[in-house]
């Protein structure tokens, strides 16, 4: 059974008259495999096999090899199976409707069967998930995770449809998202991805999507403990302003949680291997006297109804302004972050829509962020997008040439953060 | 198993209250918190318990303490004089909800708590928690502490023909009697008789009650 440990994050002392609370929560996992109740997973690999994965043909060809290298990861006894999806949605292996259980034999007749992949047809996301949730829906009990290619819009289905799909499949599988070339829509598959508590990545050239395909499934075989939310009890009369996951990229949790009583509820967390998370948790409470204590927010990880570790986020009302008006350090940096990815997604859309000048002025903050925070990774991918005049006070001109690949990197990889500490001193 | 909190909610966390967020003080409760008390209907009247109730307010005595938790009765001394009052203050769903005050929520399991009037002024309001301030006899500064309730909101004076006699010191929100929708005038003493309620506040009522 993995160990959970937490960390809290933040200056509980408050101004009089002041009822927000912000805590930096880490969650750290050893990973540790379970012993005899390790939960048995299932695995399936969704390909987009519509026409357009033809041309180049390399694009198909690498998606079939990159499933390969997945069925490969795949343990003996995981279920597994391969879905091909056009305008709509077949399985590729196992011929029958359920899942296979991986044995050399069955990961052979799967990699025989990928041989006769070929692309033709349209895009219907929404299907491809339905058909994944009902093969999953054969092998209960086991912890289900997906991995979706596509190359193109969901272009054979309305939004409604998609939006339907994913409220009946959302908590049964996770799923991450991965777009390959610059003819998909990046906001299409983060919804998804966040839907189903998976990752969501561009892939640029096809021969990258083996290595992603091998790293995507050996995290998924590292997963140890599944079910795993975020319980967060407030006391009486407070609000839960937001939850969101900071590190390793941003989550939004909030619209998320379950009401477990009236003064908790459950956030998803999926599974965990050996990894850590930093959650950042926003309360207000009711405001007290000066030299009140009070608990803000008892945080607890809880797999199923078991809870593992937990953090406590206070309150202490003080009139000593030399201890309330200091922000802490980590949670400092995340709303930085979190602001970091605002400012990307903003300014992309201004772009797009022409206006320039908000767009200068969205992305130069950015720069602004990402320099101090040191976001190199996000940096570097902004410098393909602006020239940089000085990006400590965020002066930034936009390039007249983008290539629609940096746009989409830019975009997809924008709540990406790095932890405390990152910038160069 | 639980323990209560500072503000009189039974809690099964036992380092903050799982109602309200105060801290539990480890060990015996803190001074502050006598006052508080379950409610009449929780308190354990059975033979077994075997807990002589304070003759004058009616709290069960703790073993042989010879003041009462509740009111500082001495147990050792003479017994209450008769024609004591008493103000019962308990947490009113009708007036909350006939308030209707945004952004505010009833306090769930409001435990009753009760004060025996002393003769002269007895003051109701709520404290800072000051060290340095004399803080109201009828203090209702604990959670959950109604916010409609002022520093020093009222007073009821008992006089020494027998007599309470209501005043109210200037509060905010106003001091109300029984159904009167009307707020009594300020500084304007108001004699009260027994069963009558003063009401102060989003929900709290404060019933008179002659012993």
């Amino acid at each position: 059974m993995s160990n959970f440990t937490t960390e809290c994050y933040q200056n509980e002392y408050l101004p009089l008259g002041v009822s927000e609370v912000n805590a930096i929560v880490t969650v750290t996992s050893d990973g540790a495999p379970g012993q005899a109740e390790q939960p048995e997973a299932a695995e399936i690999v969704i390909i987009d096999t519509s026409g357009s994965m033809g041309t180049p043909r390399r694009k198909i060809n690498a998606a079939r090899q990159a499933t390969k290298v997945a069925i490969d990861c795949i343990r003996d006894g995981v279920a597994f199976g391969v879905i091909a999806g056009t305008d709509v949605a077949r399985t590729v292996y196992p011929t029958h409707s359920t899942l296979a259980i991986a044995a050399p034999k069955t990961r052979s007749e799967a990699k025989r069967a990928l041989d006769r992949l070929d692309a033709s047809g349209g895009t219907a996301i929404g299907s491809w998930l339905t058909l994944a949730g009902a093969l999953f829906a054969t092998v209960p009990g086991r912890t289900c995770h997906a991995i979706l290619l596509t190359d193109g819009e969901n272009q054979h289905e309305t939004d409604e449809h998609l939006d339907g799909v994913l409220a009946e499949v959302e908590g049964r599988f996770q799923c991450d998202c991965r777009g390959v070339g610059t003819d998909w829509m990046v906001s299409e598959l983060r919804r998804i991805a966040a839907a189903l508590l998976g990752s969501v990545d561009i892939i640029a050239e096809p021969e990258a999507m083996a290595d992603d395909f091998h790293a995507l499934m050996q995290a998924a075989m590292g997963k140890a403990t599944r079910n795993v939310s975020l319980r967060l009890w407030t006391p009486q009369g407070a609000t839960v302003a937001f939850v969101r996951q900071v590190a390793p990229a941003i989550e939004e949790l909030t619209g998320r949680g379950v009401q477990v009583n009236p003064l908790t509820a459950d956030y998803p967390t999926a599974t965990w291997g050996r990894e850590s998370r930093d959650y950042h948790v926003c309360i207000n409470v009711p405001p007290r006297e000066v030299g009140d204590e009070m608990l803000a927010a008892r945080v607890s990880l809880v797999e199923g109804e078991e809870p593992r570790a937990q953090a406590l986020i206070k309150a202490i009302w003080t009139d000593d302004r030399r201890l309330s008006t200091h922000i802490n350090r980590e949670v400092a940096h995340y709303t930085g972050q979190a602001e970091l990815a605002d400012c990307i997604q903003q300014g992309l859309e201004a772009r797009k829509e022409g206006d320039l000048a908000s767009a200068t002025f969205k992305l130069g903050r950015a720069v602004q962020l990402a320099t101090e925070s040191g976001n190199e990774g996000t940096m570097k991918l902004l410098q393909a997008v602006v020239q940089v005049d000085d990006a400590a006070t965020g002066t930034v001109r936009l390039k007249h040439e983008i290539t629609p690949l940096d746009e989409m990197s830019l975009d997809t990889r924008s709540t990406a953060t790095v932890r405390v500490g990152s910038a160069a001193t | 198993m639980t323990v209560t909190c500072p503000g009189g909610h039974e809690s099964r966390a036992t380092d903050y209250c799982d109602q309200c967020g105060a801290p539990i003080p480890a060990g015996p409760p803190a001074a502050g918190a006598t006052e508080v008390l379950p409610a009449l209907d929780e308190i354990d009247t059975s033979p077994a318990a075997r807990r002589e109730p304070c003759p004058a307010c009616g709290a069960p005595r703790s073993g042989d303490d010879r003041y009462c938790e509740g009111c500082g009765f001495d147990f050792h001394g003479p017994p209450p004089a008769a024609g004591a009052w008493e103000a019962v203050v308990t947490a009113d769903r009708a007036q909350f909800d006939r308030l209707a005050v945004a952004g505010m929520s009833f306090p769930a399991g409001y435990a009753q708590r009760k004060f025996v009037l002393a003769e002269g002024e007895n003051r109701i309001g709520r404290s800072r928690g000051r060290p340095d301030e004399l803080a109201p006899e009828i203090d209702l500064a604990m959670e959950p502490a109604d916010p409609g309730v002022s520093r020093l909101h009222a007073a009821l004076e008992r006089r020494s023909d027998g007599v309470v006699v209501l005043r109210d010191l200037g509060s905010t929100n106003g001091t109300m009697v029984n159904d009167d929708p009307v707020p009594i005038a300020p500084e304007t003493p108001l004699p009260l008789t027994d069963g009558d309620r003063v009401r102060v506040g989003a929900w709290t009522t404060i019933t008179l009650r002659k012993r």
